[in-house]
């Protein structure tokens, strides 16, 4: 379906589009927006005990906030270093596993965040 | 390997070229990014992961985070998170197309410098 206009709006000789860039910034820009949410319960619960904590993470705001920031963060660190990856490892089969090994690692990391975000709330 | 006899674009580090302040905080972004990848958000993970586990483990995480190497890990991601902050607001002011001539890209590199390390001294000191 490549027609001449395709070419024309990015899909260069890469043969991909502006997807992964796209991606990268709107993941940045929620980032930026949730980055005054991240300091501040950083601050208000350094060295805060269990029940303090546990206590912050219940309610749905926060879990709500955690389990949005989680996959950004995830995301964009997957995005982030694949282009690392794609830049600097010029092995193909060690890139290819890299790459593989960043996406799996990242998506299990924002399953597991999401699940310990939701036991907090739900308090099971 | 044929890969290997390709020309390759001059490597930005080391003697070909003069450090400056664009280059320097470019690998800047990426070295703090990459450390958070490596080093914050799986502390990060594990934080939320000892929370919901219970007392026990969340106690553990805490005496760790308390000791010399926990502080410098912390102190090292609160930095590392403030400066691809602001690099990144800086990217994304260039991605609308503003700041892109060369003296106000200096500009905006010592801003976010400074702002970076005020922002990391003002967490660090409230967190303390």
């Amino acid at each position: 379906m490549q027609n001449p206009l395709a070419r024309v709006r990015g899909q260069g000789s890469s043969g991909g589009g502006t997807q992964h860039w796209r991606s990268q910034r709107y993941s940045a820009l929620i980032l930026l927006l949730s980055a005054a949410w991240v300091l501040w319960l950083g601050v208000s619960l350094a060295g805060a005990d269990y029940l303090t904590a546990s206590g912050v993470m219940s309610s749905p705001i926060n879990a709500g906030m955690a389990i949005l920031m989680a996959g950004a963060v995830f995301y964009h660190t997957q995005l982030g270093l694949q282009v690392v990856i794609e830049d600097y490892v010029h092995i193909p089969a060690l890139e290819f596993a890299l790459l593989l090994f960043v996406r799996f690692a990242c998506l299990v990391a924002f399953l597991i965040s999401a699940i310990a975000a939701l036991k907090l709330a739900l308090g099971a | 390997m044929s890969t290997s006899k390709r020309p390759m674009s001059p490597y930005m580090l080391g003697p070909y070229y003069k450090f400056q302040i664009t280059s320097v905080l470019s690998i800047l972004n990426r070295l703090t990014g990459v450390f958070m990848s490596v080093v914050t958000a799986p502390l990060l993970l594990y934080w939320l992961i000892a929370l919901a586990s219970g007392e026990e483990a969340y106690a553990g995480l805490s005496l760790w985070l308390g000791s010399p190497l926990g502080k410098l890990v912390i102190a090292a991601s609160v930095f590392s998170f403030s400066f691809h902050l602001f690099g990144g607001i800086r990217h994304l002011i260039w991605d609308a197309g503003w700041m892109m001539e060369m003296p106000q890209v200096r500009l905006s590199g010592w801003l976010a410098i400074i702002a970076s390390v005020l922002l990391s001294l003002i967490v660090l000191g409230a967190g303390l």
